[in-house]
């Protein structure tokens, strides 16, 4: 079976004029999606993240390579039916109530006329803002305003989610609402294709993450395969100086300077030769610590 | 169908809350009651006199709402980005510019029809009866206004609203003057080349004058019935075949 969301090659190149020449978006992209799990899209501003779901979605056209989506080319608009998007800061007609705007993107997923109203309405309540269904859009805040796209891409009941930085302007109740419902619609057997800039959000709830830079892919693979592999082992000592600090830094040490003493950072692979250069010096033990790369040093380590 | 129609009714409430909307309806029926007072001065020839400057005022009227309100559709979407959640759902580029387009052409339809009703009173009031011609010279002011919005439509998914106004303004006058003006130039062209040139603006621009029946609902004049189907046939056919272009126009376009 087909991954729910495939490209292969995908290259945006834009022309910026004739003095400007070109840049390239996205250079090469090949990856695919598998199946009912959360995929978490990372890199930083201008990596290329909104040109790969514009691509997805034919917003644009690829200057080469191909995308499916649920098995078909992106190029088709029945694809799209099982496809729910949110857009980054979603924009709607601000005279629309979110039952108007709802009943309006029921209309266009296909849903029967008689069962409009009441998909609007679970809509809404799952994205947790069924007391706002009849107020205008122009009356809601910019919160409210993001959970109405989310609202709208849940509706249809789609199979693919897109959604570009779904946590944006959502209070912490309202992140930890998305978080609750990115994971009940995976454990649904849906797959959410999320783009983020909030790595921890990213974090706790991915389960393949892809990271892009300067419109190049640089890592892909669950969030504990893209983080370092190798835990760093912090040693608390007495001050370590001159020759001492030299031999330890020879060991394969950072060694760090703080007001107790000094840390001595390693690769835990060198915890044995790092251990018997210090009971040659006869350097105290205080403590002993494991540190592990976080998402967030990941990212900083491959993006930036 | 389904989606063109959706997009059309939401493209009739966006448009009929734009001010500009509301300004040039308003503008309109003033012209309108204010031929009342013109046609006082020339007595005898009163009702001749405000059936001409009112379906004068409703011909303009109609062709600066498909202007204005076609020209800003589509980029207005674009540029405020409320297209991104509507053309990710299983929907095509032609029937969005479609959808947009009969919105457009049904919000303008809203406007004349108000426009021609308080003229229809008027004439009423004057000649104590109703003017069936009236509904023929209205009829044919639509066919007209509906070209003239699938040409600012069909600029728009390209251009931006300003150099859509002003083109699709250009095009009207030219329409409307395109026998008289351009048929001469062709005759009167020496080179060849030229004669080609004159030829293909002279074919490619709508044919605008034949569309205004002003001149029949003042005299009660006759128009062959076959005159009239060939002019409507010609009007929705010239306007589905520009609206077809734009539909390709925005197909290839990137949002």
């Amino acid at each position: 079976m087909s991954a729910p969301l495939s490209t292969n090659e995908l290259t945006k190149v834009y022309n910026l004029g004739r003095k400007k020449g070109t840049k390239t978006a996205l250079d090469s992209l090949t990856i695919d999606v598998p199946e009912g799990v959360i995929f978490g899209f990372l890199g930083p501003n201008g990596a290329g993240k909104t040109t790969t779901i514009k691509l997805l979605l034919d917003f644009m056209k690829p200057t080469r390579g191909t995308a499916t989506v649920l098995g078909r080319p992106t190029t088709e608009p029945a694809t799209r039916k099982l496809v729910g998007y949110l857009p980054e800061q979603p924009y709607f007609h601000k005279f629309l109530t979110p039952t108007e705007v709802l009943s309006m993107h029921a209309g266009f997923a296909g849903i029967d006329r008689r069962e409009i109203k009441q998909a609007a309405a679970a809509a809404l309540q799952q994205a947790g803002i069924a007391q706002y269904a009849d107020t205008p859009i122009s009356k809601l805040s910019k919160g409210l305003t993001q959970r109405v796209g989310i609202a709208q891409a849940l509706i249809g009941d789609p199979k693919l989610l897109i959604l570009d930085e779904p946590t944006s302007g959502l209070d912490p109740i309202g992140r930890r609402h998305t978080r609750d419902l990115l994971v009940e619609l995976r454990d649904q057997g849906k797959t959410v294709f999320l783009s983020s800039h909030l790595l921890s959000e990213i974090e706790n709830v991915c389960d393949v993450v892809a990271v892009l830079k300067a419109g190049k892919l640089v890592a892909c693979g669950p969030p504990d395969q893209v983080k370092e592999q190798n835990s760093q082992v912090v040693i608390q000592t007495s001050t370590v100086g001159g020759d001492a600090a030299e031999r330890l830094r020879f060991a394969g040490v950072t060694v760090v300077d703080d007001p107790g003493g000094s840390a001595l950072k390693f690769d835990v692979d060198y915890l044995y030769r790092v251990v018997m250069t210090m009971e040659s010096m006869r350097l105290p033990v205080h403590s002993v610590n494991t540190q592990r790369e976080s998402l967030e040093e990941a990212f900083l380590r491959l993006a930036a | 169908m389904r989606p063109i129609w959706i997009i059309a009714r939401m493209s009739v409430l966006e448009n009929s809350r734009k001010h500009v909307f509301h300004v040039l309806c308003l503008l309109t029926l003033a012209l309108i009651a204010g031929s009342t007072l013109l046609s006082i001065f020339t007595e005898g020839v009163q009702v001749k006199i405000l059936k001409d400057l009112c379906m004068t005022s409703i011909l303009f009227g109609g062709a600066a709402l498909a202007i204005t309100l076609g020209c800003t559709g589509i980029p207005n979407d674009v540029e405020s980005r409320t297209i991104y959640p509507i053309i990710a759902r299983p929907i095509s580029r032609a029937q969005y510019v479609v959808g947009k387009f009969l919105g457009t052409m049904l919000t303008v339809s809203m406007g004349v029809i108000a426009m021609a009703a308080v003229f229809g009173v008027l004439i009423a009031s004057y000649q104590h009866t109703f003017d069936p011609y009236l509904l023929l010279a209205v009829g044919f002011t639509l066919i007209e206004v509906c070209v003239i919005a699938a040409i600012s439509t069909t600029i728009s998914t390209l251009a931006s609203p300003a150099i859509t106004a002003v083109l699709t303004f250009l095009i009207y006058i030219c329409g409307s003057i395109k026998i008289g003006y351009f048929g001469g130039l062709i005759d009167r062209a020496t080179s060849g080349f030229v004669k080609v040139i004159y030829a293909a603006i002279y074919h490619a621009l709508p044919n605008l004058e034949c569309f205004n029946l002003k001149t029949a609902l003042v005299h009660h004049d006759y128009v062959p019935v076959a005159y009239l189907a060939q002019v409507a046939i010609y009007g929705l056919c010239y306007a589905a075949f520009v609206l077809f272009l734009g539909t390709l126009g925005f197909a290839r376009k990137e949002v």
